[in-house]
This record gives C-alpha cells, structure tokens and sequence, in this order.
C-alpha cells in the first residue's frame, strides 16, 4: 500500500493536517511576526484605500474645490497640475471635482444595491431554504430564469421598462444582484436545518420566525458576509458599466462610468481623462477586494464553529 | 520487531507525544489504550510516517528489525519508508467511509496495492484480491470486487480495508480504532477478524482504541496513554486487573460493566449510596407503575420511512396523531417504507427505559416519530408531558455556536413564555433559573457567558441536558448521549444523567448500541431489531435471561 493511497485516504491523516496547520501558524505568528504581518498587510492595505476612496466620497458630496459642472473654455484639455490635480476635460471641468463626485455616487448605489439584494435574498433564501416545498420551486425557478439572461442585458430592459435615473438604476441592479444572495442564504438555510441544535430549537416550539432569524441567521453570517463583500465589488462594476453604456447616473451628473465614455474620444491627446477614473474604478474595487480578503484572513467572520 | 525508543513529537513547540517507549514482537497484538488527545493516533501515524510535515520528532527514534526509520533531527526518509509501508508495514483506519475512494471500484482500489508493490499480471492480481476478500469474510468476493464504496455496508468496507491491509502478508498492522464506526455484532466479526489474521499470519499488530473491552479482549499486551505519555504497560490481564497507576484505575472504573453490576461504580462512595437510593426509588416506581399513569404511551405504532427530500419543514404536532395528516400529505406523499412495525410500550416517571438495536434498526426513526418530528405514522402515541426533549450524540453540533451558554439556556423558557402566558417570566427570572440548572449539572456559573465553542465534549453534553430539562419537561430521549464522549467523561455524564433523574423525576428513554451502558442506565430494556422491538423487560432479566438468540448475539458477541 503506497504512502499516497493512505495520505488521500486516512482520515486521520486530513485530520492532523489541520491540526497542525494551526499550530504553525501560531508558532509562526507568535514567533517572528512575519506571516502575522502578512496577514495584515492585506487589511491595512484595503483600510488605506477604501479609507481614501470613502473620504473623498463623502466629501464630494458637500464639497469639492470646483463646481463639478462649472465649464470653462480656457482650461479645456489642460493636464494635470496644481491647480488642477488630475487635470480638466473635454468641457474644463475639473476631474479631481468630478472624481470624489462620481466616487460617491458610486458608492451609494453600490451599497444600496448590496443593502437591497442582500435583504431580499435573506428573507427569500431563508424561507424557501428552511420550508422548502411549492414556494422553494418557485422561487428558485424564478431565480433560475434570471441567471439566464445575461446580466447587462437584463438591466438594460429593466431601465428601458422603468426609465433610466437613480433610482431605477438601484431597482434593477437589486433585482439582478438578488439571485445570487438567495441561493447562498438558501444553501446555508437547508444546511443548517436539519442541525441538531435546531431540532432542539423546535422541540422546545421556538416560534418559526425565531429559529429563521434568530436561531440560524447569525450562523450563516460568516458566508453570507464574503458574499457580500463580493457582491459589493460586482456593483462597482456594473454601475460603472452602466454608466459607461449611458444607462446608468445621467450626466451633467458626474459618475465614474460615463466619464470614461466621455473620455474615450480623447484617449490619445488627453489620456488622463479616461486614466483617472479607470484607476480610480481599479483603486475602489482591489482595495475593498484587499480589505474583504484582510478580514477574512483575520478569521474575524468565522462563527466559531 | 518494532521499537519505539523515547519518542516526542511536537506540533509547533506543544508536545504531544512524550518520551513514548513501546516494543513489539512479531505475533503480538499489543493495544494503546488512552483518551481523545491522549496521543495513541499521533504516535500510531508517526511510526507509520503518516504524521503531517508540521509534526517535529524530537527526541527518540523508530525501529523497525534494527533499521532505524525515524530519529530526531533527521529528515523524514520518503523511500526508506515507501520500501517498509505497504509490504512490511499496513495500516486500517477508523472511518470505513472516508477511507476508501468513493469513486473507484474497491476490488480496483485493493488491486492498487498489488500493482505497485508486486510484479504480478493482472490475472494473478484479481485472483489474489479475490481470494484475499474471501480470506477476510467476504463471501460475496466478485461482487464486492466490482462494487464501490457507497454500495458496501460499514462492515463489508472495513473487511475491504483491512483486506487492503493483510493483501501482502505485512509483517506489522497498525489498526487506529478500526471497529469503533461500527456496530456491535459488526465490531465483534471484526475483532474475530483481527485475532485470526493475527494469529494465522504471526505478523504484530498495533490495536489502538478507547474502548478497554476490547482491548482487553484482543491485545495480548496493553500501553496505557495519558497526556501522550505511557503511563502503564503491561499484560492486558495485569494492567486490567491490577492497574498499578491512579489514572488506570479510573479510566478501568470508568467503565460500565455488567461484570460489576448496576451498584459498583466510578467515584466512591457517595456515589454508590445514590445508586443504592435509585434502585429503592426505581423500585418504588415499578410498585406504583403497574397502577400509575404512564408519562408516555405507545400503542400499535408504525413508522414509514419519510421521502428523502423531506420538503416540508418537521414540526411538532401536539400529540403526534399520525391519523390527522392533511389531504395534501395523502395525495403527493407516498406512504414509504415501514420502518417501525407496531410498537408497543409505556414509560413511567423516574424510570429509564434503554432501547438497544443496531444502526437502521429503526431506533431514531421511533424517537423522532414520538417526538412528533415524522408525521408519516400509524398508531397512537400518548404522553402526558408537555415538550418532550431530546439529548443528541454528538455535543458538537447540539448547540448553536453563535450564542452564549446563558442564552440557550434561556431560550427554551423564552419559547415557553411565549407559547403561554402562563408560563411567561421576566428576565432575571429567566436568569435565575439558568443559572441554578448550570449548577445542577455541576457547571461553573462564570461559564454563563462563554459561547460553546470554549466547552470541551463533556462540558457540552451537560449543557445540552440542562437546556433539555430546564422547562421540567418530565419525558426526555437521550440519543446516544455517551457515545461521543471519552470513558471517565462518559461516566461522568451517566452519573448526572442518575442524579438528575432521581432528583426530577425523569422519565427517559435511553437509546444506545452500548450495552453496558444500558445497563449501568437504565431499568427496563427494549431490544430493537429491523423495526420491530423483538423483546423487553427488566434489566437484570433481559441480561440474564435474554430469550431471542438475536438479544443474545447483542448482549455477549
């Protein structure tokens, strides 16, 4: 019998793996602090630049050095500089004003979207997870039927039947986005309830609505919060994306996306137009991405199972 | 032939493996016995060169016939060992299910071994493996051959293992817990196995468990283990008999045997009055019981098997009337396999009823069906108590590892308070009783706050059964409820499970595949077998007198 056969094997061979890959780490971390370091770097990483990014945002919403809309013909085109620390565009506003403008907008959206979609697949995916039956087929057939389609082109109609704006903009990505959320929240749901800390919960006659929420939600909090760092990365996407196909903020209003769609007849004489909000879509994405993964390396989610 | 000299194995600067010295003769079976994380399985794989890359060797080496395998501050020798594995050295693990590929035919998997330790055509293998599935007790050989894993019962997979084990006459057997995934008819064939391969082919075998019955009947010698070290080795008849060491002694009075009976027990004195005081109570009970009220009937109950998707969630009817299901179970359910055949019994307060069967014998499925979890019943089932609880096996997955010790103990008040105003009480209240259930079941109070997760089994099982008896249910089924636990914490949770009986007067029905713990429990037994309870009455008669062959087959192997 050969070492591999016993190795893919032997059960307690997987067990002590595990084991044993917890005390190095421990020892190692203990020790020389370089993995712990590590680990860190990623988080510290992800706090500095969505710590940035949510600062500028934020503050573009009450304030920024220039007007986001204010034109002015004499700086059309001039590059970055003192005055204007990413340069101006096509009409001379100024980039920088538009940036911290375009990064709030997008975070809101991304959150709300997040916020919504996450809701709906909780309260979905818990109960069609945990009773199953006509209403899981349904649902899940529903959810089914939208991952067919094609997700751009899925808001694309949505926007088209509800018009285009804020508002629908948030509407139709939930919509999109709630598929995802209510298979995750689902798979957990039927995972944990046939667990026997939840047979005993119903022994006991836990009201229904208790065991869901009270009783397994906080056990699926841990998967249920990757997924939604993921999904909150995925949103930044698609808003810029739509943006950029000019369904999504409407200009004069500045957002990410549709500045890079102004800028792209200008890529070779004024390449920092399309360059600043590329690299800002690229700096809010890798460091909340830096930052889900820091936390999640920290092990801060796990539930304690 | 083997020598273990001295050795330590680290994880990580924690030792857990200390200055073991063990040796074996070829033809010798020699048991490690010791509790969870006592180091049996760690030093078992190091001499097998099975332990991860984590583990350290620091002091002491491995020798096999004089060849030294492992010595600390020597690199790990992968070809020295692929040499000794396999022909000279084989192991059998513990979970039949894991530790055969599911996706490959086992005579292909056994065939294995064979083709890379052997020259041999492919003709020789399959005949060999055949005739080495036949050696093992598998009369079916060419079926099994073609048959994968998920198609083989639990012990037909742990004959293919250790079939696997013995295909090249190894001269050394390490078997880590082989029969304890097992039932107990299955685990006495396997032993019976062991002891005949052992003494057929003369080759040494390392028997580790948990369990000193079987040890003491397999090994010809026994190394005790504690904290990874050895501390007491000898003949098993000596160290059984004559524990020399504290530790030995409690781990031996640990376990429940019929050979002491129900009086003799673990922790002195104190404890042997209480069970002194039990049987006058139980005594008295079964006066007044003939006349008394049961707290739970069964009458003519049948059980099906639910469908496999189990679409509907389980709930609690009130009194489990299967008669009442709905049109709509009538019309999309198929009624199923019956997997319980008319039961037919009655528990009284304070009493203990075992109920003893192998697995799939349809013991969970009547506990659930009492329990009102599976509505898919005929028959009547009457209890007299309100909510009736359950203990489960397995400590760890019983609690919500989310929550405080103080919240789940509170809950089941909570939903009680809930469900009737009556019942409805503030939150120091709620407090109080909490704490004064942790107490009872011998639980520190600043335990409170901490979350399941700092518990260890032991602790946890406690809490399980504090949560299930805070509300006073009167009627509780304890599934398996020592099964998961090591031998001295399994006799102190019995004795709980005792004292917490007398004191509440407790009806239980006590669901195990142990006997001797049956026996230590409970006062009257059920044997179960293929979904009707072929026979029941008191304890000491069913032992002595059993009148099935099958009762007999379980009691004594």
């Amino acid at each position: 019998m050969g070492l591999f056969r016993k190795k893919r094997a032997g059960y307690k061979g997987c067990h002590f793996t595990g084991v044993a890959g917890f005390h190095a780490g421990r020892e190692a971390a203990g020790m020389k602090k370089r993995n712990g370091k590590k680990w860190n770097k990623y988080l510290y990483a992800g706090i500095v630049m969505t710590g940035i990014a949510v600062v500028l945002g934020v503050l573009g919403f009450f304030w920024t050095p220039y007007s986001t809309t204010a034109m002015s013909a004499a700086e059309k085109f001039s590059g970055p500089s003192l005055r204007h620390p990413f340069g101006t565009d096509n009409f001379g506003r100024d980039i920088f004003s538009r940036v911290m403008q375009g990064l709030g907008t997008t975070m809101v959206i991304s959150s709300l979207v997040v916020f919504c979609s996450g809701l709906a697949g909780i309260l979905l995916g818990a109960v069609t997870g945990y009773f199953g039956g006509i209403l899981d087929e349904a649902v899940m057939r529903i959810t089914d039927a939208l991952n067919g389609f094609p997700s751009i082109l899925l808001t694309l109609v949505i926007i088209s039947l509800l018009g285009t704006g804020r508002q629908n903009v948030i509407i139709s990505m939930s919509l999109v986005f709630t598929p995802s959320f209510v298979r995750i929240v689902r798979g957990e749901f039927i995972r944990l309830r046939d667990a026997d800390y939840i047979k005993r919960a119903r022994m006991m006659e836990v009201g229904k609505f208790r065991i869901l929420f009270v009783h397994i939600l906080p056990n699926i909090f841990s998967v249920f919060w990757v997924s939604v760092m993921i999904g909150f990365n995925n949103a930044i996407l698609a808003e810029s994306g739509m943006s950029y196909l000019g369904i999504g903020v409407q200009p004069p209003d500045a957002s990410l996306g549709n500045m890079l769609s102004d800028a792209q007849g200008y890529l070779q004489s004024a390449p920092w137009c399309a360059l600043v909000p590329g690299l800002t879509i690229v700096w809010l994405v890798l460091g909340f991405s830096l930052f889900s993964e820091g936390i999640r390396r920290q092990g801060a989610f796990d539930s304690g199972q | 032939m083997i020598k273990i000299e001295d050795l330590s194995v680290a994880f990580g600067g924690t030792e857990v493996v200390k200055h073991v010295s063990l040796e074996l003769r070829d033809g010798e079976i020699l048991g490690i016995v010791g509790e969870s994380g006592s180091g049996k399985s760690v030093t078992a794989l190091t001499l097998m060169g099975l332990v991860s890359e984590a583990a350290q060797i620091t002091t002491g080496r491995v020798l096999f016939d004089d060849v030294v395998l492992r010595e600390a501050g020597k690199p790990w020798d992968s070809a020295l060992y692929r040499k000794y594995r396999g022909a000279e050295m084989s192991m059998v693990f513990q979970e039949p299910q894991t530790s055969l590929n599911p996706t490959q035919k086992a005579g292909k998997q056994v065939e294995e071994v064979l083709r890379l330790h052997t020259g041999l055509s492919g003709e020789e293998i399959r005949a060999r493996v055949l005739e080495t599935f036949r050696a093992v007790g598998l009369h079916e050989a060419e079926r099994v051959y073609g048959s994968y894993p998920h198609q083989l019962s639990g012990g037909m997979r742990q004959r293919v293992m250790i079939a696997m084990a013995v295909i090249l006459h190894p001269r050394l057997i390490v078997a880590d817990e082989p029969t304890t995934a097992l039932d107990v008819t299955i685990q006495n064939q396997i032993v019976e196995l062991l002891r005949k391969i052992n003494q057929e082919e003369k080759n040494a075998m390392l028997f580790i468990t948990h369990d000193l019955h079987l040890a003491r009947r397999l090994c010809h010698r026994v190394a005790v283990m504690k904290d990874g070290c050895v501390v007491e080795e000898g003949t098993a008849a000596q160290v059984f008999d004559h524990p020399g060491q504290t530790y030995t002694k409690r781990l031996v009075e640990a376990v429940p045997s019929r050979v002491k009976g129900r009086t003799g027990s673990g922790s002195g004195a104190g404890e042997l009055s209480a069970a002194e005081d039990r049987k006058e109570m139980t005594d008295k009970v079964n006066e007044g019981g003939s006349t008394g009220t049961p707290i739970l009937k069964v009458s003519n109950l049948s059980v099906y098997y639910q469908d496999g998707k189990d679409n509907q969630p389980l709930e609690q009817t009130e009194d489990g009337n299967g008669k009442k299901r709905s049109l709509w179970d009538r019309i999309f359910r198929k009624k199923g396999q019956c997997v319980v055949w008319d039961a037919d019994f009655e528990v009284y307060a304070g009493e203990s009823l075992g109920l003893v069967g192998e697995s799939g014998c349809g013991k969970t499925s009547l506990s659930k069906a009492i329990l009102g979890m599976n509505r898919h019943i005929e028959g009547e089932i009457i209890h007299s108590s309100t909510r009736p609880q359950m203990v489960f096996q397995d400590p760890y997955s019983s609690l919500n590892p989310t929550k405080t010790i103080g919240w789940l103990l509170q809950e089941p008040l909570r939903a009680a308070g809930a469900l009737d105003k009556s019942l409805d009480m503030t939150k120091s209240d709620r407090e109080a009783a909490a704490f004064d259930m942790l107490r009872r079941v011998g639980m520190d109070e600043r335990y409170f706050h901490r979350r399941p997760r700092e518990l260890s089994g032991g602790q946890r099982q406690r809490v399980s059964i504090a949560q299930a008896l805070i509300t006073n249910p009167g009627f509780l089924i304890a599934d398996e409820p020592v099964s998961a636990l090591d031998v001295t914490i399994q006799a102190q949770i019995m004795e709980l499970f005792l004292k917490l009986q007398e004191e509440m007067r407790l009806a239980c029905l006590f669901i195990s595949h142990d006997i001797n713990v049956v026996y230590r429990m409970c006062d009257r037994i059920m044997v179960m077998k293929e979904g009707h309870i072929i026979e029941m009455g008191k304890t000491e008669e069913v032992f002595s007198h059993p009148r099935e062959d099958y009762t007999k087959l379980l009691l004594w192997g």
